[in-house]
């Protein structure tokens, strides 16, 4: 794989010292979101494959069509994800931030982005508590499928298995993601990685955000768009 | 330490095009996405605008990674080795996909007492209702004799 | 362990500041040196000695159940002495055999084969080969052996359950693992096995990422990719297949447990359980679930194979004295391996339903496998021609796995192709074929690895004359068992069967059966007389007086008879040369720490 052809080439694979000049945390971190790249991707790719499978589907804008304090027969459909779309992008834009200022050893900026990603995280979770509670209230569970198909049929419960299971499942990672940034927040408040000279941790915790960022890219466009 | 100035890019500016460029992509799938809702099922519009969204999600994808992820900024072969594996998705996909569509044609043409839900006409507004008695129903369904023949 | 992270954030600087690193080490209290150890030697012993516990314990359930294949209608009043009720009158019951042959499958393929054997060696040889103080993560490290060691204590747990342990075969497919109505062992067997796999998943993902890390990161000066011996290749190989493999099975375990216990219908559909009724799941797909489980399954078996292929290769070069023949060709070809074991996990399903057209892209891109297989077997053999052997039992397992590898290898050819496998598929040909090409010939790589490393491990050597009867024993008898296998699933012969007396075409294999058992259990008590040997050599074995017993290039000969952590007592070496100058002017080797002279033929 590695052709040391080139001088340059030789000299960083030569042994010694890491041939992409990242600390192993950052390369761990990198290819352990790889795998879970492939626990969603499994996940989105069962999805599609039962969808494939299956005659018929229901139509995601008769499905997420309300937003909190709506009328009962509101139909908007879109609005309220897209809402929940925009406050993951922004979180990751703030993280982002963090780790800009944890680069050049800026304390306060770091703090101030990494409440501000916090804060992003928890209101898109409670977004999800809101929708996941209302579809709930409209029969919509694990094993039980209130929507009807495009086409006006009964259909599969495995819509609602797999919306609640992989948005769950995300949720789950966004979660953790957030608890993360907790901890890093304390850090930075505790002064460790002043006196370990470095903010590489919250790099770390940046490339795990932004990945759950990633992943509801992929989940907003399987569920809700197409 | 040396290490922050070993990775170029990555300034304001940056961040700053690329939250604008996520945004303008995020506001041009929801356009679609609605356009699509006035489109026919199983045309071809509604399939190219699928796949449009296919194709802008990825845009999205590369920009998250590339730029705030930072890998654009990280040396080549790293780069080479987060993306390379992530190659095996075509064949994981394509197979998966493949198949699954397979299975449902097979089942449709050659299992004479399958049966699916979606052969069940159910009255518009009733959706509410129809979903109380669901757990119970395609159990009935099944037990009762299969005519309905597919397509 | 704050100042470590300092230190590996300086990848220049990492080793410099690691000098000193061992001596935090010398107050080491019997809990931190053996049980929450962070050495990965011990880590690696750790592995061992758990993967042998499950070895024997896997191996037993074998013995059992082939006894009730070899005597179907004799009654063994012991039996029921120690299994109770799962063999009442002294006759294993069929629920029993279902779970014994389930969880031999399980224990051998995951808790022996996996982990045993790729934990072990990637962590003994990985940090000494490529000269590094330890793994990246020492921590995660011990995570990973922990995970490992609590999946272990699920799984067992599962056998002294109730309802029994998992009696759906190996593989886990639904209905049977989805519903709990649909066998005994389907209840709280199943839910204990499931918890033991997310478990060991979790394992092997720590496990994978520090391999990962350790070989791009950590290795010393000198050490350029294409310096590495072929054992460090392989393990680089492995995890890296772990690592994006295991997540796809957690997911589809994921969906399993949703299935059953949550009522959804991921795998389920259109079911009619006797005394239960039809059930109200719709629209799923088992083969979802075979697909998902596959995409897993196969990249496994390599997972398992690879690390096998690695030792042996390393051993084949020391103990002919010459050189691996073609280097970079087996470094291609295991990347080849690697990237086709993704490929090709649904010629697993050809009688599935699966789509036959999308079958026929499986068949060509599993047989494309041979390749790159049969460029190491040659490769092994060149290796071998006109080599000064030396027949250590090391290298007389390495030898044995190479003609396991060819003669279970060909029958693969065989069962690639769609077509032969609607005959071939769940019959004991099938048995044969992956237990003599992965599971006998990974043991083999596995005990040569032990026996070559044993001095290392150790610093004392295991008893040679136990070890060649072990090994012609061990030899004769996996042949002996596999080969007639071969011809009864030729014939027809199904596998998972309780009992064949009740079939008229198989009545001819009684004997044949019998015969297979027997030669079963006096495999089986040699195995023991390993473990006697590994045990006793532990103490009583002859000690290695010198530091390089065999003659060896690595750098793992380098270091001290039984290093301590840290592995080396003053600077890491660096590295000069490859791995395999062996018999290079004159010289008998040359250790990849000596420079290159002057007057040297051409350098690798």
């Amino acid at each position: 794989m590695s052709s040391t052809t080139t001088a340059t080439a030789s000299k960083m694979w030569g042994g010694g010292k890491s041939p992409f000049n990242v600390e192993y945390g950052k390369l761990m971190m990198w290819y352990f979101l790889m795998s879970d790249a492939f626990t969603f991707g499994a996940f989105l790719i069962s999805y599609g494959t039962i969808r494939f499978s299956t005659n018929g589907w229901p139509d995601p804008n008769e499905v997420f069509r309300s937003y909190p304090f709506a009328s009962e027969g509101v139909h908007a459909p879109l609005v309220f994800v897209s809402i929940m779309t925009f406050i993951l992008i922004i979180s990751s834009v703030t993280m982002v931030l963090a780790v800009k200022a944890g680069h050049e050893m800026d304390k306060k900026g770091v703090v101030r982005n990494l409440i501000l990603t916090i804060l992003g995280g928890l209101a898109f979770l409670s977004c999800q508590a809101w929708e996941w509670n209302h579809l709930f209230h409209e029969g919509a569970w694990w094993g039980r499928n209130p929507f009807i198909n495009h086409d006006g049929t009964a259909s599969s419960t495995n819509f609602t298995n797999f919306f609640f299971t992989i948005t769950g499942f995300h949720g789950f990672h966004v979660f953790s993601g957030v608890i993360i940034n907790i901890v890093m927040l304390t850090m930075t408040l505790m002064d460790k990685f002043e006196k370990r000279g470095h903010y590489l941790m919250i790099e770390k915790a940046g490339l795990y955000w932004h990945f759950v960022d990633l992943v509801w890219v992929f989940v907003f466009t399987c569920f809700y768009l197409i | 330490m040396a290490h922050s100035e070993e990775h170029s890019g990555g300034g304001t500016k940056e961040i700053l095009r690329v939250t604008l460029i996520l945004t303008v992509l995020t506001i041009i799938e929801l356009a679609l996405g609605f356009w699509m809702m006035g489109m026919p099922l199983e045309s071809t519009s509604r399939l190219a605008t699928k796949i449009t969204i296919i194709v802008l999600m990825l845009a999205k994808a590369f920009y998250i990674v590339g730029y705030f992820m930072h890998l654009k900024h990280e040396i080549r072969n790293m780069i080479m080795t987060i993306v390379v594996p992530l190659a095996l998705f075509i064949w994981f996909i394509t197979a998966f996909l493949y198949d699954g569509n397979s299975f449902r044609h097979l089942r449709n043409t050659y299992d004479p007492h399958f049966k699916e839900q979606a052969t069940i006409k159910v009255e518009k507004k009733e959706g509410e209702h129809a979903a109380e008695g669901k757990e119970a129903r395609p159990a009935e369904e099944k037990g009762a004799a299969v005519e309905q023949p597919k397509h | 362990m704050s100042n470590e992270a300092v230190v590996h954030a300086h990848p220049g600087l990492a080793h410099e500041v690691h000098g000193d690193h061992h001596e935090h080490h010398h107050h080491e209290t019997f809990i931190t040196k053996y049980v929450f150890s962070q050495d990965h030697k011990m880590i690696a012993k750790q592995f061992l000695i758990t993967g042998m516990v499950w070895a024997v314990l896997g191996g037993l359930m074998s013995v059992l159940f082939r006894l009730q294949l070899g005597y179907p209608d004799a009654t063994f009043p012991w039996l029921e002495d120690i299994l109770g009720k799962w063999a009442k009158g002294g006759r294993i019951s069929d629920s029993a055999y279902y779970a014994l042959v389930t969880t031999h499958g399980t224990v051998l393929v995951f808790f022996v084969l996996t982990a045993g054997l790729s934990g072990t060696f990637a962590n003994f040889l990985i940090p000494l080969q490529v000269g590094a103080r330890d793994m990246a993560s020492p921590f995660m490290n011990m995570l990973s052996y922990w995970f490992f060691f609590i999946a272990s204590v699920v799984m067992l747990s599962s056998l002294f359950v109730e309802t029994g342990p998992f009696s759906g075969g190996w593989t886990a497919y639904p209905p049977l693992s989805a519903l709990g109505s649909a066998s005994p062992g389907s209840k709280t067997g199943m839910d204990l096995w499931l918890i033991a796999m997310a478990l060991f998943v979790v394992s092997s993902l720590l496990g994978g990422l520090n391999y990962i890390a350790t070989i791009l990161n950590m290795r010393t000066k000198g050490m350029s990719m294409t310096r590495l011996p072929l054992t460090i290749w392989a393990l680089f190989f492995t995890a890296v297949l772990g690592v994006l493999s295991f997540p796809v099975l957690l997911s589809g375990f994921i969906l399993l447990i949703f299935d059953r216990n949550f009522g959804t219908s991921f795998y389920l559909s259109d079911i009619f359980v006797s005394g239960v009724g039809a059930l109200p799941n719709e629209g799923g797909s088992a083969i979802l679930y075979q697909h998902l489980f596959w995409f897993l399954g196969h990249p496994e078996v390599y997972i398992i194979l690879l690390p096998a292929m690695g030792m042996v290769s390393e051993i084949l070069s020391i103990n002919s004295r010459k050189p691996i023949f073609g280097y970079m060709a087996m470094v291609g070809s295991l990347f080849a391996i690697a990237i086709l074991a993704f490929l090709v996990w649904a010629h697993h399903m050809f009688v599935t339903g699966l789509n036959p057209f999308l079958g026929s892209v499986f068949v060509l891109l599993t047989l494309l496998i041979a390749v790159p297989s049969a460029i190491k077997v040659f490769n092994w053999l060149t290796t071998l021609w006109r080599g000064n052997i030396r027949f250590t039992p090391g290298m007389m397992f390495a030898i044995g796995f190479v003609s396991l590898f060819i003669s279970g290898g060909l029958t693969g050819i065989w069962l690639g192709n769609s077509a032969l496998d609607i005959h071939l598929h769940d019959t004991y040909f099938v048995i044969a074929h992956f237990h003599i090409v992965m599971g006998v010939a990974s043991m083999f790589g596995m005990f040569a690895g032990v026996y070559h490393w044993y001095p290392k491990m150790y610093g004392r050597y295991l008893n040679n004359t136990l070890g060649y009867i072990h090994f012609w024993v061990t030899i004769a008898g996996a042949y002996m068992i596999f080969w007639p296998m071969h011809y009864q699933g030729l014939a027809g012969m199904p596998r998972r069967y309780y009992d064949y007396s009740n079939w008229e075409s198989f009545k001819q294999f009684v004997e044949l059966n019998r015969f297979i058992s027997t030669v079963a259990m006096i495999v089986f008590a040699v195995q023991i007389l390993f473990l006697f040997n590994f045990f006793y050599s532990i103490f009583k074995g002859r000690k290695v007086t010198s530091q390089n017993p065999w003659g060896a290039t690595t750098l793992e000969w380098t270091a001290p008879i039984r290093p301590g952590h840290g592995n080396w007592t003053g600077e890491i070496p660096e590295v000069h040369r490859w791995a395999y100058d062996y018999g290079k002017d004159g010289k008998d080797f040359i250790p990849q720490t000596t420079p290159v002279g002057s007057d040297e033929s051409e350098h690798h």
